[in-house]
């Protein structure tokens, strides 16, 4: 999908974050991509799935509507779709979906309590941002990271970008589902240093339980992705009551063991984590895993070690929890 | 020789389990790289490998509450009523010979080194020679002790103690420096300031010494106090007293041999206190030790030193005289790895002490420094908490006098030693530059990492450029030492009056804009009847927002207006730095300071080599956005008129609550976002500042040094302050030494800490040549694992060399400081840092907790 913006090429962006560490080696600046093909139920990153702008709304920044107002005013439909609870504006999916075109209010709101998921950037105008941390790449041997959502789904300007960077010798780093035809990814490693993606669950069923999607494909382009000599970092998100058994992780180990010879940079065990919960809100939107109680983290640490060790032993795995351990490249 | 011994090295070799390790280079007692956990601050039980010193440390007060100690003031009076007539410069001295004579002294179980302030732990000796009315008033008015007023630094005291304080006051009254400031000043001078309206404050040294310095460590450690009183006596024969500048010579050199002595006879009554408690000691081996302090204080008494421990018994009683003498804030302990690194290396040879026993001595050290205290009234210690003696910064790392690199294996032990013992003191300095290497980057990122605030990190690439435009010699500015919270100082040969006021740069914009009065002018004002009430104003009238017509005149405003109060606070400090020079010279600190007994001439009279006077500009974020703002939005935008935002900010925001919003929104410039707009702005605020301040002359024969941090008093800057233009409600602190503006409504910086870094760099950091300082805030997950710390040194070693001078690190959660508010009790180990220094966090007032939990916290995630 290619979105346009005054003619030219842009990326659909949710969110740039700066001097990231956990995602590639060294300082990073990371940018988030709108758009997602799976439904995973303990996504943190919701502003992302829709390939379309959304408007999310923060009520504790609004300033109430007797004091301020300038949302309503400037609404074409008279403020119809705007809803306040007596003090503050209120979230809802309506307003998210139904406003994103059009904007006034948010454009308006003066504390950025109705806030634009999604902007559109070019090509040039991301480069700018990240070029000024160059000199915090170059120490460190950092560079840029593409999230989302699935920038996949954007790899027409993906590739444009990372070609961009390439030219100025920028490491890149592409964290993906791989849940996307196969030629899109092929055509974005061209540029490519590192690749970053996730093995949810060996078996189709589960994964499409919990993600929305089978894995079928996403297995055949880690293979592929293996056969072009990328640099791979594959992820397994911990999930209790998902994937949490030795032997659903052991069932990944082998694969990466016997399919892909072990040949990856770093296998990491993350933890599940309630985030987003906000964004959940902001958005109208029910949080998917609802009230689950994620264990105490000490319980989750012992369990994330035990994983690591196991696979390190029985499969001779270069396996870590957590994403904070340095990548041997 | 019970613990210089090789037995000794043999049975620290059980006891110490890392022994092992020691030769990983580069060899200090502790791997370079161990680490000791991140944001776990000082929540550790035994924390030091040595059982003597978790033994000293168990049984050490987790407080700076004290109590008042009466016996020095009553020795200087009875030594000022035994020399009626005398020159000034004869009573000081014959004061503090009389209490360096008779003052009680202690030596305390377990102890390897020993010195006091004349009082048992804790315990702050009463200077008079300040002030005694405001230490005698807070008695009686119960503001001395525990009470509503003062909930932490809180100082007991006996009703005997009282009786006896009260007693001397008529002696006093009208001789203090306080009284002579007050005789030297006018209105003029006194409305702006701490006395009036707050615009700036010049009263840090009315009620105490200077400070601020360092000994100079070579001339103590060549010639010992025998050798200085030679010295003495040589240059006063050599005098000609048919010149008249010769009679003044030789009456400091008179009161520079009577503390010389005294000083000598001091440190003999711990020989003897050591000698008698050795002869009632059964345990053997404390009694061998407390003959060898009584051994190494006869030599020291006199003879410069020969062996580490000597050396390092030296420092402490030397800096505890004077403390004894001065009762000046941030006395510093120089370049500590650089000074004792010939006795260390000589030990090892000889064999005269291991490694792990001078590590031990190091540890033992610093508890001693903890165990100072000063008094301070109910005010100051609201801003200024948990303080302690206050100010005894130590420093490792840098450049040497050649220009190379001196990191040693004692600028690691010094390290590992705050690491052992987690206690806020000493200050610990870390010199960075662009050669530093890599083994202590990674050790003072693991310090950092713990999450106490130890150390703080300071540039030499850009502090000593600095000094050298002060016209500092080369040398002398690469041996710079920092002395208390945030200043570089050359070590021992200069008296920098640094910390000597404070300028609110973002109230001199209010009054630039509003035409020369507060923007709360009214009946309510204490000064109304003066100032409003008859068509006046406070300070110069530079015309009003309202009728700007373009952004040039604001800046011009601002410019002229800085010129109007930078004038009025010079003059004040120059009275003040008089006032010093007539009731209290320093004849003792004058032996130790390099230059003066040569010139013949006092320390506060311009006998060292360097004099300076530094006062600070604060709130420079804030002034910086409310610049942004105005341009942004009155001249660029034009989204509001200069009459609204003036009407907004003297309504407190009320009935403009969009506006608030929008200020404080990412819509508009905001400094530390890595904007030009607003950096630039930010930049011209500062320079502004120093520009009205920088080599002005002072009082005691050198200029004024422009410095660029708060520490903490924008948090007192901002209760003295109504609403300001860039989102900040009427008396919410202003922002923090070099740091971004966070409001009560948000933080003004949203891009991160590299944004902070070059945002942060584009100030001119070696104009500022009195010192700055940038607080970073880190969450613990953040710094974890080697990715967490090789990406921290990272940033570090990008803002050493964008020219960055001094950063420090409070490394903790959000959620684990508000936890520590509501439970003090569970969290007594909470080290924090405030900003120049750390501190207990629960022992820290709520308004200053508030902003430490405020300062936005930097997240890597």
């Amino acid at each position: 999908m290619l979105h346009y913006k005054n003619g030219e090429p842009a990326g659909l962006v949710t969110n740039i974050q700066k001097y990231t560490i956990h995602d590639g080696p060294g300082i990073r600046t990371e940018i988030f991509f709108k758009g997602c093909t799976m439904r995973c139920k303990w996504c943190s990153n919701p502003e992302t799935i829709s390939p379309l702008r959304e408007l999310g709304v923060y009520p504790s920044k609004c300033v109430r509507d007797d004091k301020c107002g300038l949302c309503v005013k400037a609404c074409p439909l008279d403020g119809a779709p705007i809803r306040f609870d007596g003090e503050h504006i209120l979230a809802s999916l309506a307003m998210a979906q139904a406003c994103a075109d059009c904007l006034r209010c948010a454009d308006e709101c003066p504390g950025r309590a109705i806030k634009l998921w999604g902007e559109l950037m070019t090509a040039e105008e991301l480069m700018k941002i990240i070029l000024e941390d160059l000199s915090f790449y170059r120490r460190t041997g950092g560079g840029v990271t593409l999230n989302g959502g699935e920038v996949l789904v954007q790899w027409e300007f993906a590739h444009e970008l990372l070609k961009r960077c390439r030219e100025q010798e920028i490491h890149t780093c592409v964290e993906t589902a791989l849940n996307v035809p196969t030629e899109h990814m092929e055509a974005v490693f061209e540029y490519t240093d590192l690749v970053i993606t996730d093995i949810k669950h060996m078996d189709p069923e589960k994964h499409r339980a919990y993600t929305g999607a089978g894995n079928e494909l996403i297995l055949k382009n880690i293979r592929r992705a293996a056969e072009l000599g990328m640099k791979l970092v594959i992820r397994t998100p911990v999930v209790p009551g998902h994937n949490n058994s030795d032997e659903e992780i052991r069932a990944v180990g082998r694969f990466l063991r016997d399919e892909l010879g072990g040949r990856i940079i770093q296998y990491q065990l993350l933890p599940y984590r309630k985030m987003g919960t906000e964004k959940y809100d902001s958005l109208g939107q029910p949080y998917p895993m609802g009230d689950f109680v994620p264990p105490e983290r000490s319980q989750w640490e012992a369990n994330l070690l035990h994983l690591a060790s196991m696979l390190q032993e029985e499969f001779g795995l270069p396996a870590v929890p957590g994403s904070g351990a340095k990548l041997e490249l | 020789m019970a613990l210089t011994s090789t037995e000794n090295v043999l049975k620290y070799r059980d006891t110490y389990k890392h022994a092992a390790e020691i030769d990983v280079h580069p060899q200090a007692v502790e791997p370079f790289d161990k680490e000791w956990g991140v944001g776990i601050s000082g929540n550790t039980p035994e924390p030091s490998p040595f059982p003597r010193i978790n033994r000293i440390l168990k049984v050490t007060q987790k407080s700076t509450n004290g109590f008042v100690a009466p016996d020095r003031a009553e020795l200087v009076t009875e030594a000022y009523k035994a020399h009626p007539g005398e020159p000034q410069i004869l009573k000081c001295a014959y004061g503090i010979a009389n209490t360096l004579d008779k003052t009680p002294i202690f030596i305390y179980e377990d102890e390897l080194i020993v010195g006091c302030l004349g009082c048992d732990k804790k315990g702050a000796p009463v200077h008079p020679e300040f002030g005694l009315n405001w230490v005698v008033d807070e008695m009686r008015d119960g503001l001395m002790g525990y009470s509503e007023e003062r909930t932490h630094d809180y100082f007991s005291y006996t009703e005997d103690t009282r009786q006896r304080l009260e007693a001397l006051r008529d002696f006093w009254d009208g001789h203090t420096v306080e009284d002579m400031t007050n005789a030297l000043i006018t209105e003029e001078e006194r409305k702006g300031s701490h006395d009036g309206k707050g615009v700036f404050f010049a009263d840090a040294y009315i009620f105490c010494g200077a400070g601020h310095l360092g000994l100079d460590y070579d001339r103590l450690f060549t010639l010992g106090f025998g050798g200085m009183l030679r010295e003495i006596d040589e240059r006063d024969a050599a005098l000609d007293p048919a010149l008249p500048g010769d009679i003044e010579k030789r009456l400091f050199y008179k009161a520079a041999r009577i503390t010389c002595t005294a000083a000598t006879r001091h440190i003999l009554r711990y020989a003897a206190l050591a000698d008698e408690l050795a002869e009632n000691e059964r345990r053997g081996e404390r009694a061998a030790e407390l003959r060898m302090i009584a051994e190494n204080c006869r030599r020291i008494s006199s003879d410069p030193p020969t062996t580490f421990w000597e050396a390092i018994q030296l420092v402490n009683l030397a800096n505890t005289m004077i403390h004894i003498e001065c009762n000046g804030h941030s006395v510093s302990y120089g370049r500590f790895d650089q000074y004792m690194y010939p006795f260390f290396v000589r030990d090892l040879e000889t064999g005269a002490a291991t490694r792990e026993f001078m590590q031990e001595l190091i540890e033992n050290f610093y508890i001693k420094i903890w165990d100072l205290n000063k008094l301070r009234n109910h005010i100051l210690i609201k801003t200024f908490g948990n303080g302690g003696i206050g100010g005894p910064a130590l420093t490792v790392g840098g450049i040497k006098k050649d220009g190379s690199d001196g990191t040693n294996e004692l600028t690691f032990m010094v390290l590992d030693a705050h690491a052992h013992t987690r206690i806020p003191c000493p200050w610990l300095a870390v010199r960075m530059h662009s050669g530093t290497p890599w083994e202590l980057k990674v050790k003072t990122a693991n310090c950092i990492r713990m999450g106490t605030g130890e150390p703080k990190i300071f540039n030499d690439d850009c502090a000593i450029p600095s000094m050298l435009s002060s016209h500092v010699e080369l040398e002398d500015a690469r041996d710079y030492q920092v002395v208390g919270c945030v200043e570089p100082d050359p070590s021992g040969k200069a008296y920098g009056w640094k910390d000597c006021g404070h300028m609110n740069i973002a109230r001199v914009l209010e009054l630039a804009i509003n035409d020369g009065r507060c923007y709360n002018c009214g009946p309510d004002c204490p000064r109304w009847a003066r100032c409003g009430a008859v068509g006046g104003r406070l300070g110069l009238a530079t015309g009003s927002l309202a009728d700007m017509t373009d952004f040039e005149q604001v800046k011009e405003a601002y410019d002229k207006q800085m010129k109007y109060w930078c004038d009025r606070q010079v003059a004040l400090l120059n009275a003040v730095d008089i006032a010093h020079q007539l009731v209290r010279p320093l004849p003792f600190l004058s032996i130790l300071m390099d230059k003066c007994v040569e010139k013949g001439k006092d320390v506060t009279m311009g006998g060292t080599k360097y004099n300076f006077t530094g006062p600070q500009g604060v709130g420079i974020g804030t002034a910086g956005d409310g610049l942004a703002t105005i341009k942004q939005l009155v001249f660029d935008e034009k989204r509001v008129t200069g009459a609204e935002l003036l009407d907004a900010v003297r309504h407190n925001w009320e009935g403009y609550e969009g506006l608030y919003a929008y200020v404080n929104s990412d819509r508009v410039h905001h400094y530390g976002n890595d904007d030009d707009y607003a950096d630039d702005l930010t930049k011209f605020a500062m320079d502004t500042w120093c520009r009205h301040i920088e080599h002005r002359p002072n009082a005691h024969g050198g200029f004024f040094q422009p410095g660029a941090y708060s520490v903490t008093v924008n948090v007192a800057h901002g209760q003295n302050q109504w609403a300001s233009v860039e989102g900040r409600k009427a008396f919410e602190p202003v922002s923090d030494c070099m740091g971004a503006v966070h409001t009560r409504c948000c933080s003004h910086d949203i891009k991160g800490p590299t944004a902070i870094c070059r945002s942060v760099t584009k100030l001119d950091h070696a104009r500022a040549t009195n010192g700055t300082l940038l607080n970073w805030k880190f969450s613990p997950n953040t710094l974890v694992g080697e990715t967490g710390r090789d990406n921290f040194i990272a940033l570090m070693d990008e803002y050493i060399q964008r020219k960055g001078m001094h950063s420090q690190f409070t490394v903790a959660n959000q959620e684990t400081l508000i936890a520590a508010q509501k439970d003090p009790d569970s969290y007594r180990d909470l080290l924090v840092r405030v900003a120049g220094y750390s501190a207990y966090f629960v022992e820290l007032n709520r308004a200053l907790q508030d902003d430490i939990i405020g300062r936005t916290s930097l997240s890597f995630e």
